[in-house]
């Protein structure tokens, strides 16, 4: 293995990271379109607050707590501090780019699995309370699951295989994100009026940002510039697309409609069930992965509605679900015939790497279910996490940030 | 350095929790304003 930087790879990942930062003010337009005009400008703002408060967590501490040096396959340790020592050579995770770049790479992720949660709680949650929530998550969830998943902690150890993000990212922040649904509880008027999306071409616009940043997301995660990048470009566009047919395909038979809405969400869905698989499977499974997604998650969503559970923007359907749905069907069709560093999977004759991406599916669920339940409920008796009913219908825009979206 | 580092951070985490949390708010739009003006 070479030990000196590559500049292609370093290219490649810098600008990955580049594609992964864009990400999530992606998120914040997607999001943003299906809220109320009275709350847009809040719910962007979590995206964007987001960004800038992870960004300065990450270095000081975020980072040395999932990649450090492995304490006992839990949490990283503190040796990279403030990023002391993390500097322009090749770390222990990658060697062909600087650490650094690793690092910042790995930083976006950090950025966007929080953001992905304000979802569930858009329309409705204190804005103090929401800052509180993110730094204690990302610090108590986020970077100990990135540890026992990327960082040398005990799921990887145990062989499970996430090549960019499905356990991580897209289940931690689904679980967490349907927690948050049930303990803030439902918005005033759910269920008597409709709380309709304001803006359809902003949340298509922001889907399709969301796939363009996830070429960096999945592509940037082989970390060089090769043919597994390659593969994972190709897999991410078509299991996006495929999953994207299918879920207006379903709601199309099911409610009479091809919806817009429903394209644009079952691409990100799409997206989201390809992420773990990415680095190991090729496209007949993406394919087939694509497929799962627009079915399981939609059929989700239909099921928390009928649930009433007050799931704003479908959080846990999309990333809970299909985060899910992606790191089991990786133990299903992973083959080392894309990548021989990785392991195979069920159709390849190793029905245990099934089992193991269940264990891993099954302690992030767990871990994120809990921690997300005693953090949300410790806020809410110091700082409470719900505006009052007043501030509520008045809109967050006006009530939390003093600022109206539209002076028309 | 480091330490200086923490410490603003620190700074800005302190003044979110002690910052007001609601507003008991008018909002100032454009056709307030105009009204306002007429």
């Amino acid at each position: 293995m070479p030990t000196t930087i590559s500049a292609g790879d370093t290219a490649w990942l810098l600008m990955s990271a580049a594609l992964v930062m864009l990400m999530t003010p992606a998120l914040g337009f997607f999001y943003g379109g299906l809220v109320r005009r009275k709350n847009v400008l809040a719910t962007i703002m979590h995206s964007f607050f987001i960004l800038c408060l992870i960004s300065v967590q990450w270095v000081l501490w975020g980072y040395t707590l999932a990649f450090g040096p492995d304490k006992g396959g839990i949490i990283g340790g503190l040796d990279w501090l403030a990023l002391r020592g993390v500097g322009q050579e090749p770390g222990p995770y990658a060697a062909t780019v600087p650490h650094q770049a690793f690092m910042v790479f790995q930083m976006m992720f950090a950025v966007i699995t929080p953001a992905l949660i304000t979802g569930a709680f858009a329309e409705r949650k204190r804005f103090k309370a929401f800052v509180i929530f993110t730094l204690l998550w990302a610090t108590f969830v986020y970077d100990p699951i990135a540890h026992w998943v990327w960082g040398g902690g005990w799921l990887g150890q145990l062989g499970a295989l996430d090549f960019a993000g499905g356990t991580v990212v897209h289940i931690t922040s689904g679980v967490s994100a349907l927690v948050a649904a049930l303990v803030l509880g439902r918005r005033v008027g759910y269920g008597r009026e409709a709380l309709e999306p304001h803006d359809a071409t902003m949340t298509v616009l922001g889907a399709s940002l969301l796939w363009f940043g996830w070429f960096g997301f999945n592509a940037g995660s082989a970390i060089t510039a090769g043919g597994l990048a390659a593969n994972a470009f190709v897999v991410t566009n078509t299991a996006a697309a495929m999953a994207a047919l299918t879920w207006m395909t379903v709601s199309w038979l099911h409610k009479g409609a091809p919806s817009v809405l429903g394209a644009a969400a079952g691409a990100v869905a799409g997206l989201v069930a390809i992420t773990p698989a990415s680095g190991y499977v090729d496209v007949s499974a993406s394919i087939l992965i694509g497929l799962g997604a627009g079915i399981f998650c939609y059929t989700a969503i239909q099921l928390t509605k009928r649930l009433r559970v007050d799931d704003a923007l479908d959080v846990f359907g999309v990333h809970g679900v299909g985060g899910a749905w992606g790191a089991l069907a990786t133990g299903i069709f992973a083959t080392v015939a894309i990548n021989s560093g990785a392991k195979d999977g069920l159709l390849a004759g190793n029905p245990g790497q099934l089992g193991i991406q269940a264990i891993a599916v099954g302690a992030s669920i767990v871990y994120s279910a809990v921690m997300t339940f005693v953090i949300l409920k410790l806020i809410d008796v110091f700082v409470g996490l719900r505006v009052p009913e007043s501030e509520e219908v008045l809109g967050l825009d006006a009530s939390q940030h003093r600022e109206a979206a539209y002076q028309i | 350095m480091e330490i200086l580092a923490f410490a603003s951070f620190a700074v800005l985490v302190v003044a979110w929790l002690v910052a007001p949390s609601r507003g008991d708010v008018i909002v100032v739009t454009r056709k307030s304003e105009d009204r306002k003006a007429a």
